[in-house]
């Protein structure tokens, strides 16, 4: 372990540079620009790898003998792939958040963390794909899904809220991706600009696609920023709107409730951001970003977590009063059954992951604390993970008919499954770490008190003289 | 690193910056027509805060400069101002994006769920607005989004590979932490002295000339060209692929990628079978054997026939009753009624739809004809059995003792509608008053 | 500009403490204001009491009339008074720095519950009587006509209801009257003591506000249909309540700024802000609105669908479009452009608009339980709008006389002052 914190780690130390605007700089750059990281990288790299490979292997196995692999069986016929998608998919949104809304609210504490959480939404949803891809059944016939004419004459079914998956979840995928490229090509000119060997150079310029910071260029970059700031904010809250759809157009007691939709969106950002500080904590240790990634940025994230988490907590109260209040004996059923039913493990896990243990951060010293953060962070993952299992596997296992009641034990390619999944995540994540700038340079830049420029008594934050008429 | 000087232009965007020496020495290296006669291209300013900058920008701006431009790390706050920019059009450009993305979601999910192969699914209309809701949306940010990174990209001008500006050292820093302005030689009130000491007066860190790039070839390398050419040419093979394969004959078989369950090793009725010596997978029963319950020795019970001729009466497994008419009017119901109708008239449901589609049907026989009247039991029971004419064989579906109750049906039929009054009983006479 | 220097003038020759009714920062600009809140007062006040008066008049002869446009008027008033609420704990839990120039009317917006209490008692005094021509539950043998009804009596029936009445208010009055009394302690302290106090009763606060408001959206709007239910149902009130807010602010100060008050201080960057929130409200409302609407459609379940259904019939299918187009599609496009929401006539014309469709909507939330022909407006509705309208602005005059109109002594002030917007 000693080694991984040694002298040779070239993310620690001082960064170089005579103003402040240079040391942000170089202490970004520095860790792309590492000819080697050091050995913890690769540790972490062979481990993802596995993992990444376990995942391969799972999905091909799905693929050459079928759905049968999985424990789906039948009440229970959508199992964990969809938990995992859904899982997926909410981890995603904290990105989002963190880029778009928290833009439009002008928080700036935002721009030490917005990259790294914008590639995680990126590599979140791309794990998250793969599940309706392979769940079904004959992957080699995805382009059902889309409308491309085709001999059979046929078009997606658009009234089903799968359909509307799609495209959610790809618009989701293809404006995150712009964004998250779009913020990184000033980046990538600063990477291109401090480059020693020509790869790098090459490759830096050509995604920099010339990028000089002309002042005539940044304001149509703010302004598309802005738009695309403005576009992103609804359509994250409508993704997971759409995912919660899925659920909330059938008529099963336990799924068929209108409340799904925002509090979808809340759990969504709530495991989001448990999964952003999850990251953030070592992250920040190993590549020494700590000056840039604060602890009052993990306490402001930590407080976001705290506000969703109640938000979570409403909808659950709200789900069961109703339940109750509805009179209707099959709602009521859903809910004595998640708590005291067969899977009453999975619903208490869920509730004190979610609900109580969150409640730690009512208190500052858990909040600046950042072993308590990663541990928290940790146990909401956990618990969000959880909740879809209980809304999806527990309403299922008890559908209708006590007829068809089961109880769905997950197979070992599922939990394969799920683990490499992470695999996936991991890789892309440590990939992003190794090359590319894991903070917003430019923006981290921007939001420095010297960026702002004292002149003639207009703008600055810290003045105490009177303001001109508006 | 000085053999890369002069050839690509892409290779320019990247030109080393840490060059120990200045680029005098370099530039000697290379070919004629060289940097060191090139004219000036602007004069570039170098600054240390952004304050700096927004002073020297207001003095630039408010001297009527147009063709000048200034170059930082990070946006400056208050720059657009000092600089005179004007609102740009991107954000129209957008919403004309996301109008055209609405209108296409709406068209699409009409047009294939409503038009083009419409089908019912769960009781919703064709045509579902509140369930096209989602996709409208989501095709709108789509659209927007796309153009908004689109739009900003083409109207500024990037992908930008070469710029005079990368021959200047000191403006590496442009992205890092120094804060630049130039004025362009091309602007009409750009005056070598006049406008070099207007830039003095903003005490810059720094005041460079910038000589026009002549190092830099406008042309795209050759080696891209040809890159470009061969890889269009690749990816053009599948298409040529297809649309060879969808408008020729061919004798092979298809190539069939997945196999799935589609081609399965058991014998179909007509297929061959080569373990046999005639070949066929359809077998005969063995010669002189009966199938268990196949017998059906009793000519009168399974035939109609005594004696080689009609029966005249019912055999004697089959006794008329109530019980027996009940079944045979449920059993004509099922299966004779479609097209005879329920009163046996001929105009069952069948042939009304039939003589409309109006493609040469024949209207089924009313039962209640002399002729038909006149038929014994057993030749009733042959008709339904064996069929006649365009009528089907019902034998197979119905069992013989069902196929007696109907005939048992079939004559009361008849006779509620060729009765005598003489056969009625005193109390039957009543009623019909 | 060239009046804003002559209000100076004179605010300069009246200098404060010298009870002139009109007080000045130091910033140089008129934040307080008694004459002209007083002739509203005394105006709103009036015309208030009059329909008021004439509304129990007219529903002597026909009290079932009255309950419902009383509700409806009542639910629109109070959905103001609890937006304020909820925007003032949002902006402390926040730490919000733009709207400190804002908030003061905020507070005092929502410092009005007290009077809505007593606003209240034509609708719940009724049903403590027995009258169940509003709300079916009130009467206990109807609740016992089927099963359903029967199991709902635990939590629908008066007593109960009154408790919750009780607690609701209550909560609502207690954390009003502290936000605002903190927040004019620190008029005079100028220091942050308040700032951190309630920055740390946010929390806690918003989940109460949270939790009374989605269930008083249940008691006074959803149980008219006693055999309806729907979990989004107070998210949906509470975006009607953030919309009406900010209508409201925005009004408010644009009223204020015509007398010559907070000229200085409440700037077009404020108002752009405010213009963002309504347009951002806007579209959240229309999500909700549309996720009810769409979810309780596709699975189709009669249980269910029988609210819709009534607002989808006769006359009601009219209004139910023009909660689309006048509540979502029109105030979006309106307030789209970066160019509206800076124009302080586009956002008083939006706002008033914004205040019309949400009446509509409240309309529409209540009418068709009872008058499934369609909408049949009635001169009760009129009266008991203006009547409690009136009321409510006379009681926000009253209670903003002599008082600093905005937060002098909060610590961030400086930033709200001298906020720009991006």
């Amino acid at each position: 372990m000693a080694t991984l914190w040694s002298e040779t780690n070239p993310y620690l130390g001082a960064p170089k540079g005579d103003t402040d605007f240079a040391r942000i700089t170089d202490n970004v750059a520095r860790v792309a620009e590492a000819a080697k990281p050091p050995m913890g990288w690769y540790i972490a790299f062979a481990i993802a790898l596995t993992m990444l490979t376990g995942f391969g292997a799972s999905l091909a196995w799905v693929s050459w003998t079928g759905i049968g692999a999985w424990g789906n069986m039948h009440p229970v016929a959508w199992g964990f792939p969809i938990v995992n998608f859904v899982f997926w998919v909410g981890i995603g949104h904290a990105g989002t958040l963190i880029s778009a809304i928290l833009f439009l609210l002008r928080q700036t504490w935002r721009t030490a963390i917005n990259r790294f959480a914008e590639a995680m939404t990126i590599f979140a949803v791309s794990c998250a794909g793969v599940f309706p891809g392979v769940h079904i059944g004959r992957p080699w016939m995805p382009y059902y899904m889309f409308p491309i004419p085709n001999q059979m004459n046929m078009w997606p079914q658009f009234r089903s809220p799968l359909e509307w998956d799609i495209f959610a979840v790809g618009t989701y995928f293809t404006i995150s991706l712009l964004f998250w490229f779009m913020g990184m090509i000033p980046d990538f000119a600063t990477l291109r600009d401090r480059a020693t060997t020509t790869p790098r150079r090459l490759i830096y310029g050509i995604v920099a696609m010339g990028w000089r910071g002309s002042s005539r260029q940044w304001h149509r970059y703010e302004r598309a920023y802005l738009l695309l700031a403005a576009l992103a904010t609804p359509l994250v809250l409508s993704v997971h709107s759409v995912v919660s759809f899925d659920f909330a157009t059938s008529q099963a007691p336990g799924w068929h409730t209108t409340i799904f939709p925002p509090y979808f969106v809340a759990g969504a950002i709530f495991g989001g951001f448990a999964m952003v500080v999850t990251l953030a904590v070592p992250a920040r240790q190993f590549f020494g970003l700590k000056r840039l990634i604060e602890i009052r940025h993990l306490e402001l994230m930590n407080k976001v977590i705290l506000a969703t988490g109640m938000m979570v907590g409403y909808a659950y109260g709200m789900e069961f009063f109703i339940a109750w209040y509805s009179g209707n004996p099959y709602e009521v059923f859903v809910f004595v059954n998640r708590a005291f039913g067969p899977y009453a493990w999975a619903y208490w896990t869920m509730i004190a992951c979610n609900v109580l243990i969150p409640q730690l951060h009512w208190f500052q010293k858990v909040r600046t604390n950042v072993w308590c953060t990663l541990a928290i962070g940790v146990v909401i993952n956990v618990g969000m993970w959880f909740e879809r299992f209980v809304i999806i596997c527990t309403s299922m296992s008890r559908d209708f008919m006590p007829a068809n009641w089961g109880y769905f034990v997950p197979s070992t390619i599922d939990y394969l499954t799920l683990g490499g999944s992470f695999g996936l995540f991991f890789t892309l994540f440590l990939l992003f770490c190794r090359f590319l700038p894991m903070v917003a340079i430019a923006e981290v830049k921007g939001a420095h008190r010297d960026a702002h420029a004292n002149h003639g008594g207009h703008g600055g934050h810290d003045h105490s003289h009177a303001p001109e008429t508006a | 690193m000085p053999t890369m000087a002069g050839t690509a232009g892409m290779i320019t965007l990247t030109r080393p910056r840490q060059l120990e020496e200045p680029q005098m020495s370099e530039m000697h290296h290379k070919k004629p027509e060289s940097q060191e006669d090139a004219p000036l291209f602007g004069l570039l300013a170098e600054y240390n805060t952004p304050s700096e900058l927004i002073l020297a920008s207001q003095k630039v701006r408010d001297a009527g400069f147009t063709r000048w431009d200034t170059f930082t790390p990070f946006p400056v706050h208050g720059i657009d101002r000092a600089m005179g920019i004007k609102m740009t059009r991107l954000p129209w450009l957008v919403l004309g994006a996301a109008l055209a993305g609405l209108s296409l979601a709406i068209w699409l999910q009409w047009w294939t769920n409503a038009v083009d192969y419409p089908w019912i699914i769960s009781g919703k209309p064709f045509w579902s607005l509140p369930a096209n809701v989602p996709i409208m949306f989501e095709l709108t940010v789509l659209f927007a989004g796309i153009t908004a990174m689109v739009g900003m990209l083409v109207m500024n001008g990037l992908p930008e590979p070469a710029h005079p500006l990368d021959l200047k050292r000191r403006f590496a820093r442009a992205t890092d932490d120094k804060f630049f302005l130039l004025v362009e030689t091309r602007d009409p009130r750009f005056d070598e002295v006049l406008t070099r000491s207007l830039l003095e007066k903003s005490h810059p860190a720094a005041l460079e000339d910038v000589p026009e790039d002549r190092t830099t070839s406008a042309q795209i390398p050759t080696g891209l060209i040809y890159g470009l050419i061969v890889l269009t040419a690749i990816a053009v093979v599948p298409f040529a692929l297809f649309a060879k394969a969808r408008t020729t004959k061919s004798r092979n078989t298809r190539i069939h990628a997945i196999a799935d369950m589609d081609s399965q090793p058991k014998f179909k009725t007509q297929r061959e079978n080569l373990i046999f010596a005639d070949g066929r997978s359809m077998r005969d029963p063995v010669a002189g054997t009966v199938a268990q319950g196949q017998l059906r020795d009793d000519d009168a019970l399974y035939l109609g026939k005594v004696n080689g001729a009609w029966a005249r009466t019912f055999p004697s497994q089959v006794t008329p009753t109530a019980e027996l008419m009940d079944r045979g009017e449920q059993r004509f119901g099922i299966y004779c009624a479609p097209c005879h109708g329920q009163s046996g008239e001929g105009d069952g449901m069948v042939h009304l739809r039939a003589s409309k589609l109006g493609q040469g049907w024949v209207q089924p026989s009313n039962i209640h004809q002399q002729y038909i009247r006149e038929q014994p039991v057993g030749q009733l029971f042959n008709t339904i059995t064996h069929g006649i004419r365009s009528m089907p064989a019902y034998g197979p579906q119905i069992s013989a003792e069902d196929r007696w109750a109907i005939v048992l049906y079939l004559r009361a039929l008849e006779k509620s509608r060729a009765a005598n009054l003489g056969e009625l009983t005193a109390e039957q006479r009543q009623n019909l008053k | 500009m060239a009046d804003s220097n002559s209000r100076d003038k004179k605010s300069k020759s009246q200098h404060p403490a010298k009870g002139s009714g009109h007080g000045t920062s130091s910033w140089g600009d008129v934040i307080r204001n008694s004459s002209d809140t007083h002739r509203l007062f005394v105006f709103a006040g009036g015309i208030g009491g009059v329909a008021l008066l004439l509304s129990v008049a007219l529903g002597m002869g026909d009290f079932k009339r009255f309950q419902y446009s009383y509700l409806v008027a009542f639910m629109w008033t109070l959905s103001i008074s609890l937006g304020g609420l909820w925007w003032v704990t949002l902006q402390h839990l926040v730490n919000a720095k733009w709207s400190i120039v804002v908030r003061r009317v905020g507070e005092l917006i929502a410092a009005n519950i007290g009077l809505m209490a007593i606003l209240s008692l034509p609708i719940v005094v009724p049903a403590l009587l027995g009258n169940s021509d509003l709300y079916v539950w009130v009467d206990s043998h109807r609740m016992q006509e089927n099963h359903v009804l029967h199991q709902k009596s635990a939590y629908l029936n008066v007593p109960f209801f009154a408790i919750r009445v009780v607690v609701y208010f209550g909560f609502w009055f207690l954390l009003s009257q502290h936000l605002l009394k903190s927040s004019l302690k620190q008029d005079s302290e100028k220091a942050d003591t308040q700032t951190v106090r309630l920055r740390r009763l946010a929390g806690p606060a918003m989940m109460g506000v949270a939790l009374t408001l989605t269930f008083a959206a249940i008691d006074f709007l959803m149980s008219l249909n006693p055999m309806w239910f729907s979990t989004i149902f107070g998210v949906y009130y509470l975006a009607g309540c953030v919309l009406a807010i900010h209508a409201s602010l925005a009004l408010t100060l644009l009223w204020l700024q015509k007398r010559g008050v907070l000229v200085k201080t409440v700037s077009q960057e404020h108002f752009h802000d405010i213009g963002k929130m309504m347009f951002a409200f806007t579209i959240f409302w229309a999500y909700i609105a549309f996720s009810q609407f769409m979810l309780i459609w596709y699975a189709n379940i009669p249980e269910e669908t029988h609210w819709y259904l009534l607002r989808a019939e006769n006359g009601w299918l009219k209004v139910t479009w023009f909660q689309l187009i006048g509540h979502f599609i029109l105030p979006f496009a309106f307030l789209l452009s970066r160019h509206m929401k800076r124009s302080r006539t586009a956002l008083a014309l939006g706002a008033l608009w914004v205040l019309f469709v949400h009446y509509v909507d409240m309309y529409w939330l209540v009418m068709p339980t009872t008058f499934v022909e369609g909408p049949e407006v009635h001169i009760l509705d009129l009266t008991c709008w203006v009547g409690l309208t009136g009321v409510f602005v006379a009681a926000v005059a009253y209670r903003a006389r002599g008082l600093n109109l905005v937060a002098v002594g909060d610590p961030r002030l400086e930033t709200s002052l001298a906020f720009e917007n991006v």
